[in-house]
């Protein structure tokens, strides 16, 4: 029997082919996945572990976490004298002061920030000693005075210069005009993505602290035989209260930590949408398995009519999966390399640059690659071969052959029990209004019952609806014969339609969300932003008054004003603080109040979104006791105001903020115009007094919806590469359905032929097929799709999502999409039935 | 169109399949000459070459060497693009098994090869041909719902249906019993008397070859003989003489 199954294999190479298809696109996925986190896992591990000073010191409040990654910054400083204390400890062999901030941007030529928005932009102080940076000098030399820097080697190639060359680079200190005199690397190949600029120690301090006598951190080597702990103990013994000693190994585990709980977030996000991809292939292989158990029911039959028993058959058949299930697991690894290749690309497209390093194969990712292949090959071909057992032996004799054709009943029901379920579940979730979180889950638990109902429920349904999608096609004789042939067998197409069905339900669902949000900041927008200008750095870092006092008073303007954002704890929560000019303020942006009023803000108070008061439990005219970033503070609730998408948090003054210890940066200017004035004149104007102070971007409020509609389309636009995936290894399900179909068919194809069927017939029949199952998956795919991103939205509207929007032309396009991919799916399944020799094909069997 | 003696005509055609010692001359220089309005049966003992024949003559298959005529046509210069036009417009197919599409209705099976050539029917042509078959009331049945009898006089309906200049029928009664045989040969006999259809049918069945009028005999590739006004005892007779081991 097993000797029968193998040699089936081996004669049947298309449906060898096939099968294998199926399950290495399913496995090459997953394990695609994991091995694209494992890898990036690694090389960050790696590029933090590998040299951490033996000591590191930073301003640190008792009560905060552990700084981690770049220490310090210009808002957490300590005296510059502190570094000479500690150089004094016994034990320590050699101390460093630090200056790092995040505000020195290197420009291209063109004037452009050459970080992308969200990449760093890191300005940091030479340390004289190699074991205490975290860079090596790969040529020329350190820089020394106010004009020389060096560059990240991958910055300055960005920046398109060498040594010797000049770059410019934007700082809090004013817009400078260096040498590059040396290059740097960081001791592991790919950048984080961020550029890096080194100054002089005095030269950092002047450009990064406004010349204050700082440091951001001390750096510290131990002397031979000192244990890090011992001398982190020591130094900690010098130190004032708000500052703390980490010893390397201890900052290297924090690392690890956060980068641990960024890593499982990343690869459980991956692994859902390879969970997705799973669902497909499972499909696939499902289809596969079971067209493939069709197409020999004579030979089984044959092996019944000789003896073989029921569980032979059934053996058979599943040791033919096992076969096929392990060796197409095998060869789903390896393509799940090109996976985690292509992943790695994606995200480098979405400008998210990642470390280099080996590639990581964890035992776990070929456990799961076995696992996932085999059983979801042999689970799939369980149902089938348990149907093949039941052919009668007779059935080999017979001319004809159906399998026997299981009553839909149990499908019926099915459907019926999940759609009450999926229907109970969003009504349960719609009506959780406070949690968010546990809303989503529901309506996701909901989305999951209404897919498997439309599975199960797809074969009673399917052909009605080809019967009306395929109506169209009825103007050709041989539509007809592919609606016909689309709906012949409804669980075939059902299944293989759901596939893409799944796939793009997800799209379209993040389709409305992604139209919705971007509707409701439009609306947001309008309603709040009373400014006619904006302006900002062009790379939405903070930036120094000096952008104020140039703009203040530009001729046809009647309003200038800004703000400033820091961060605050309360009860261990951040919160946003914006310090604003309340009078000047309220001109350009509109904060209803919900109680008190916004003109009775003072110095030590503080307006707060009702969202924020609630769940802080505030109360107009209490204190709260908070902690700002360099200590303890308190904050009187002056008003509350209504939640809008636009402004979040605390509300203070400048003065309060100021005495909150802040530095004074600012995150936006708001102009108005005068009267009269004229939009574009005022807007030269601004532009020509930023341009000695540094890069940035004036917008009105139409630009400014369209910067944020930008952003939202990059996060957006990554989500739609990842169910690209899914989609694609759908449109592969159609592909094998297909061939498989014409595989079956070739009989009544060599009979069209011999009528007088032209080749060309052919392949628009198959082609027709192929694309009206297509569009019947994109059509249920996007209604289920619209329906959820519906639900979903309701859900979110108090998290600022408050206008439903669905994108019609995109999901117009989608539909485009799925009729398209199904005529490049038929492309090859339609060769092949052109080509199908007509009296081979009417003589076979 | 001109009437000319012959509807289909092959000179010296030679079919050989494979290669080297693999070799087989399924055909060998055989001449025929296909009567037009008259109905040609084909026998001869198995792999006599009766189907290779009638596949070389209706442009089914190419072939090796020789010429064939199909009414003026010479086969062999045309590409496949005019072979299938022709097969559309001028020949009518009945195979053994496997004659209907299972998506399709009686209906729609017959009038197949009018859809695909995108022409409209000639509805009185079609009640003639619907009613010699005697099928009116299955016309919207699906051949699984029909007889393997009633399902070979659909095909032959079809094979009628776009009138063409000959009908091939390969076996049409080999999977039948003698009494949905004779329904099936009687449609095509009458058919040849009533609307002066030309056919060739390949037989094995004596009985079924009398219903010609004239049988050529095939063995090893080669026309071995040939029988005018045939009875069953006739035919078995000549088959005995030609190949004792058929009878
Ligand atoms: N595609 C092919 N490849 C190789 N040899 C073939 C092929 N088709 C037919 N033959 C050979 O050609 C010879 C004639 O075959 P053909 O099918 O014409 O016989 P036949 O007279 O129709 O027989 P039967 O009565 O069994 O149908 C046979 O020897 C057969 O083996
Ligand atoms: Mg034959």
């Amino acid at each position: 029997m097993l000797r029968t199954s193998l040699r089936s294999l081996a004669q049947h190479r298309l449906r060898l082919a096939l099968t294998v298809v199926a399950v290495v696109a399913g496995v090459g996925f997953v394990t695609g996945t994991y091995l694209f986190t494992d890898s990036l896992q690694r090389a960050f591990d790696r590029l933090f572990d590998l040299r951490q000073p033996d000591v590191t010191v930073s301003r640190q409040l008792p009560g905060q976490a552990a700084t981690g990654g770049a220490a310090g910054g210009a808002e957490r400083t300590l005296p510059a004298a502190l570094v000479d204390r500690i150089a004094k400890v016994p034990g320590v062999a050699a101390a460093y002061g630090v200056v790092t901030d995040g505000s020195a941007t290197v420009m291209t030529a063109g004037g452009e920030p050459l970080a992308r928005l969200g990449q760093r932009t890191t300005g940091t102080s030479w340390v004289p000693n190699p074991r205490l940076r975290g860079y090596d000098l790969v040529s020329g030399r350190a820089p020394i005075g106010r004009g020389e820097v060096a560059l990240l080697a991958s910055t300055a190639a960005r920046a398109g210069v060498t040594v010797g060359g000049t770059v410019r680079v934007d700082t809090p200190g004013g817009v400078i005009e260096p040498t590059v005199v040396g290059l740097v690397e960081r001791p592991i190949a790919g950048t984080d993505g961020g550029t890096l600029v080194v100054f002089d120690l005095p030269t950092a301090r002047r450009l990064l602290l406004e010349g204050r006598a700082q440091v951001t951190s001390v750096v510290v080597a131990a002397a031979p035989g000192i244990d890090q702990q011992r001398l982190a103990d020591r130094i900690t013994d010098v130190l004032p209260p708000d500052a703390r000693a980490e010893t390397g190994r201890s900052r290297s585990a924090d690392l690890a930590a956060r980068l641990q709980d960024a890593f499982t977030f990343l690869s459980t996000f991956l692994l859902a949408f390879a969970g997705i991809a799973l669902l497909v292939a499972g499909f696939l292989i499902y289809n596969t398995f079971t067209m493939l158990v069709a197409a020999r029911t004579r030979e089984l039959a044959l092996l019944r009519a000789v003896g073989a028993s029921r569980g032979q058959v059934r053996r058979a058949v599943l040791v033919e999966a096992a076969a096929v299930g392990t060796v197409a697991a095998g060869l789903g690894l390896v393509a799940g390399i090109g996976v985690s290749g292509l992943l790695r690309r994606l995200f480098e497209a979405f400008g998210v640059d990642l470390p280099g390093g080996p590639l990581v194969v964890e035992p776990r990712t070929i456990a799961v690659a076995l696992v996932v292949g085999v059983v979801t090959t042999v689970a799939s071909a369980y149902l089938p071969a348990r149907r093949a057992a039941l052919v009668p032996p007779v059935a080999a004799m017979r001319e004809e052959l159906e399998l026997p054709a299981r009553s839909l009943r149990g499908r019926t029901l099915l459907a019926l029990l999940l759609v009450v379920a999926a229907v109970v579940l969003a009504r349960t979730g719609l009506q959780l209004v406070d949690d968010v979180e546990r809303a989503a889950a529901y309506l996701g638990g909901s989305a999951v019952c209404a897919l498997v109902a439309l599975l199960a429920g797809a074969p009673l349904v399917g052909r009605g609806a080809l019967r009306v999608l395929g109506a169209p096609l009825t103007r050709w004789p041989v539509g007809r014969l592919a609606r016909e042939n689309a709906r012949r067998n409804p669980r075939r197409t059902a299944a293989t339609a759901a596939a893409l069905a799944i796939g793009l339900a997800v799209m379209s669902a993040v389709a409305v969300i992604a139209a919705s949000t971007k509707s409701s900041v439009a609306e947001v927008v309008d309603d709040t932003v009373g400014a006619d200008f904006i302006v900002a750095s062009a790379n939405l870092r903070p930036f120094t008054p000096r952008a104020y006092e140039a703009l203040a008073g530009t001729p046809g303007t009647s309003v200038v004003t800004f703000s400033r954002a820091v961060a605050l704890t309360l009860d261990g929560t951040q919160h946003p603080v914006i310090g604003v000019e309340p009078e000047q303020f309220a001109k350009v942006f509109k904060i209803t109040m919900a109680q008190g009023s916004f003109a009775d803000l003072a110095f030590g108070g503080a307006v707060v979104d009702e969202t924020t008061a609630r769940e802080a439990h505030l109360q107009l005219g209490q204190t709260a006791h908070v902690e700002f970033l360099n200590g303890p503070g308190r904050l009187r609730i002056d008003g509350i105001y209504q939640a809008s998408g636009a402004a979040q948090g605390f509300v203070v003054t400048l003065p309060t903020l100021a005495a909150a210890g802040s530095l004074e940066r600012d995150t936006a200017i708001y102009v108005r115009l005068a009267p009269g004035a004229d939009a574009a004149t005022v807007r030269t104007a601004l532009e020509q007094r930023l341009a000695p102070v540094g890069a940035f971007q004036v917008l009105d409020r139409t630009e400014l919806k369209e910067q944020i509609d930008a952003q939202f389309d990059r996060v957006f636009g990554f989500v739609y590469a990842l169910l690209a995936l899914a989609v694609i290894v759908a449109f592969l399900g159609i592909v094998n359905t297909l061939a498989l179909s014409v595989h079956e068919r070739r009989r009544e194809i060599g009979l069209l032929r011999a009528v007088g069927t032209s080749r060309h017939q052919l392949r628009v029949m198959v082609v027709l097929e192929s694309v009206l199952v297509a569009v019947l998956g994109g059509v249920v795919g996007i209604l289920l799709g619209v329906l959820y991103g519906a639900l979903l939205q309701r859900v979110l509207a108090a998290q600022g999502v408050s206008t439903l929007s669905v994108p019609v032309a995109q999901l117009g396009w989608f539909v485009a999409v799925s009729a398209a991919g199904g005529l490049l799916a038929a492309l090859w399944p339609a060769m092949t039935a052109a080509r199908m020799n007509l009296l081979r094909a009417i003589a076979t069997e | 169109m001109e009437q000319t003696p012959t509807a289909a005509r092959a000179r010296a055609l030679t079919k050989v399949y494979g290669a080297g010692a693999a070799q087989v001359r399924a055909l060998d220089a055989v001449d025929v000459d296909v009567e037009r309005g008259r109905y040609t049966a084909v026998m001869g003992p198995s792999g006599s070459g009766k189907s290779t024949l009638m596949h070389c003559l209706a442009g089914l298959d190419s072939v090796t060497s020789g010429d064939v005529w199909l009414g003026e046509v010479e086969l062999s210069r045309l590409a496949d693009r005019e072979l299938t036009r022709l097969r559309r417009d001028a020949v009518g197919f009945v195979f053994q098994s496997f004659n209907l599409l299972p998506t399709l209705t009686a209906l729609e099976n017959i009038t197949l090869p009018i859809d695909i050539a995108g022409r409209r029917p000639d509805p009185a042509w079609l009640d003639v041909v619907i009613d010699t078959v005697g099928l009116r009331d299955r016309l919207r049945h699906r051949p699984s719902e029909l007889s393997g009898g009633q399902q070979q006089r659909v095909a032959c309906a079809r094979a009628l249906a776009s009138r063409p200049q000959i009908v091939f029928a390969d076996e049409p009664t080999g999977n039948l019993d003698s009494r949905s045989s004779a329904e099936v040969l009687g449609f095509l006999r009458r058919s040849v008397a009533e609307f002066g259809q030309t056919i060739v049918m390949v037989t094995h069945d004596p009985v079924a070859a009398a219903y010609a009028d004239r049988v050529l005999f095939l063995a090893d590739g080669q026309v071995v003989g040939e029988l005018r006004e045939p009875t069953p005892e006739r035919v078995r007779e000549r088959l005995a003489a030609t190949d004792p081991a058929s009878v």
